[in-house]
């Protein structure tokens, strides 16, 4: 029923995810059914509500793993579901990425069996080295729920990054792909946070502005993949390098955001 | 090594273990031990098996069964399967097979003449499931050591790892195998006892993917277990991976969702009601969140990948 929703596109593009992914349910719980279930229900979002602009995503590799390493934010997490779509529809062949969410999420009923399906990870150390070692992409928001949920004052300004995307990275030899999400700071601001108040396991319940997201337009911009094992030579597992490379994946981000903030000609175009 | 001793040998895991066993050509002998009084000739299938019906939770019968016919035969490999399988199978007379006869029949094989190798069939449900734990399960993933799990799941871990504490201090070569469930009968499988009834009840909200492993597939990796000189820990996984609700399906039920909270009653009334085996205080957390046990190191050391599908099919 779902797939009435796709476009002839679409539904050639989840055929052929289906057709590379001939096991069916994969040990997340994710099945190429799901993700085509994610398009049709993303489609509204992606192409009406939100209408996103999507730049460079020649940049996404054919085939071979690769983390995707993006910024979070918008309170609730609308951008990794733009994101997730986008790799899907832009990809060439259509690729369906491994999007890596909080431990709190799969606790969450329909909710995270739903992203399970469509291709959400439960966030911890061997999964995402499962993901690698498979060869999908691996999408990352080092800035985890520090990003989603900063206050409006400090939006586009990335938070602090966590250092285990660029050390699986090299480990696994494999590029990281830098990208901006330019749009969802402004689509439901929050007006504050119940920290006290943990529903499912949430680090938090966040109380936005407005009850839905304002349609704000989305930018994404994916930027030149950084092979990062070929730029170190020491351990991988070395504190400084880590550092070193998360902060250089950061300031990548964050330029590619700067790049899509005077590119976009105001909050909802 | 081509001389085997199997307990727990009577069961349909036991049965394939022999069948798969005699398919390997320089198996020389088999002694199945089981408790249940059986035809000899469902399981001495083959000239090169034989039956031996005792007791083990009695030390003495395990001393006369490794040093008497064992030693006769020569016996190589114990691969050791004996356990009460139901949940319902509580207090000490159950632990005194689930563990302590696990952990006489380790010591007693190091101190065989002829025994050198010491594999153990263990379970996948010995580790703990939960949404904050890798949803790929491998050898190193943390066990369920909740006291307030049921004897069902606490005895299990500690006949695991009762046996995986002499991983380099025995002189015999020690595997333990945490295989994924087997839906088969009197195989211990919480999910076909689940399965029993025409109506299913599930979480509400909540659809995990779980694997599940034929009895062909669990007989060729103890097989392979057997016939290798590999130690430690392998986490076998099955050929099926499908969603509960999917596999409520295929054995021709009916799956209902309902609130979490209410499972626990439930499950209480109809095990109290029917006397049935299901406990979901066992299965919480895979009724949740799944769980997929990963066979990388079973892959490339015991060179085992799994082939049978399962069959939803109820006795």
């Amino acid at each position: 029923m779902l797939r009435a929703l796709l476009s002839r596109e679409l539904r050639d593009r989840a055929d052929r995810i289906a057709d590379a992914a001939p096991d069916g349910y994969d040990c997340f719980g994710g099945h190429p059914r799901g993700v085509e279930m994610a398009l049709a229900l993303t489609r509204p979002l992606y192409d009406a509500w939100f209408r996103v602009d999507s730049q460079g995503s020649e940049h996404l590799p054919a085939h071979g793993a690769a983390v995707i390493a993006a910024n979070h934010s918008g309170t609730l997490p609308f951008d990794a579901m733009m994101l997730h779509a986008d790799v899907v529809r832009r990809s060439s062949p259509p690729r369906s990425p491994r999007t890596v969410m909080d431990r709190f999420v799969p606790a969450l009923p329909f909710y995270g069996t739903l992203v399970a399906r469509g291709g959400g990870i439960n966030g911890t150390r061997r999964n995402v080295e499962h993901v690698l070692e498979s060869g999908h992409l691996l999408v990352v928001f080092p800035e985890g729920t520090k990003g989603i949920g900063k206050p409006f004052r400090d939006r586009y300004r990335l938070q602090a990054w966590r250092v285990g995307h660029v050390e699986l990275a090299m480990r696994y030899r494999v590029p990281v792909i830098p990208t901006a999400i330019v749009g969802p700071e402004e689509q439901m601001p929050a007006l504050f946070e119940l920290h006290h108040v943990h529903p499912f396991g949430a680090p938090y319940l966040p109380i936005p502005l407005t009850p839905i997201p304002l349609p704000v337009r989305y930018h994404i911009r994916y930027g030149a993949p950084m092979a990062l094992h070929e730029d170190y030579d020491g351990d991988p597992r070395d504190p400084e390098i880590l550092q070193d490379a998360a902060l250089r994946v950061k300031a990548r981000v964050q330029a590619l955001i700067d790049e899509g903030l005077a590119a976009r000609r105001g909050v909802f175009r | 090594m081509s001389r085997y001793l199997i307990t727990g040998a009577t069961t349909a895991i036991g049965e394939a273990l022999i069948r798969a066993l005699l398919s390997c050509g320089d198996t020389e002998s088999i002694l199945a031990v089981g408790a249940e009084q059986v035809r000899r000739a469902t399981v001495e299938i083959d000239g090169r098996v034989r039956y031996v019906r005792t007791d083990l939770t009695r030390e003495r019968n395990l001393r006369q069964l490794l040093f008497g016919p064992a030693r006769e035969h020569g016996v190589e490999v114990v691969i050791e399967m004996a356990s009460h399988r139901g949940r319902s199978a509580t207090g000490p007379r159950a632990h005194a097979l689930n563990v302590l006869e696990t952990r006489a029949m380790l010591r007693l094989s190091e101190e065989h003449p002829t025994i050198r190798r010491f594999v153990y069939r263990s379970y996948g449900e010995v580790y703990d499931v939960s949404n904050s734990l890798p949803s790929l399960i491998d050898e190193a993933h943390p066990l369920d050591l909740r006291p307030s799990a049921p004897q069902w799941v606490r005895d299990r871990v500690e006949a695991d790892l009762g046996v995986c504490t002499r991983f380099g201090m025995s002189d015999l070569s020690i595997a333990v195998l945490r295989a994924a469930e087997c839906l088969a009968p009197r195989s211990g499988s919480q999910l076909y006892d689940y399965l029993g009834s025409e109506v299913c009840f599930r979480p509400l909200g909540f659809d995990p993917v779980i694997n599940l492993i034929s009895g062909e597939d669990l007989g060729r990796a103890l097989a392979l277990a057997a016939c290798s000189k590999a130690q430690g820990i392998f986490t076998i996984p099955g050929a099926t991976t499908l969603p509960l609700s999917e596999i409520v399906r295929r054995t021709g039920r009916t799956s209902v969702p309902v609130p979490g909270p209410l499972m626990t009653p439930l499950y209480r009334l109809r095990r109290a009601a029917l006397g049935t085996d299901f406990d979901y205080a066992i299965n919480r957390g895979r009724l949740h969140f799944g769980g997929i046990l990963d066979g990388t190191r079973a892959r490339t050391i015991l060179g085992y990948a799994p082939d049978v599908s399962v069959t939803f099919s109820l006795e």
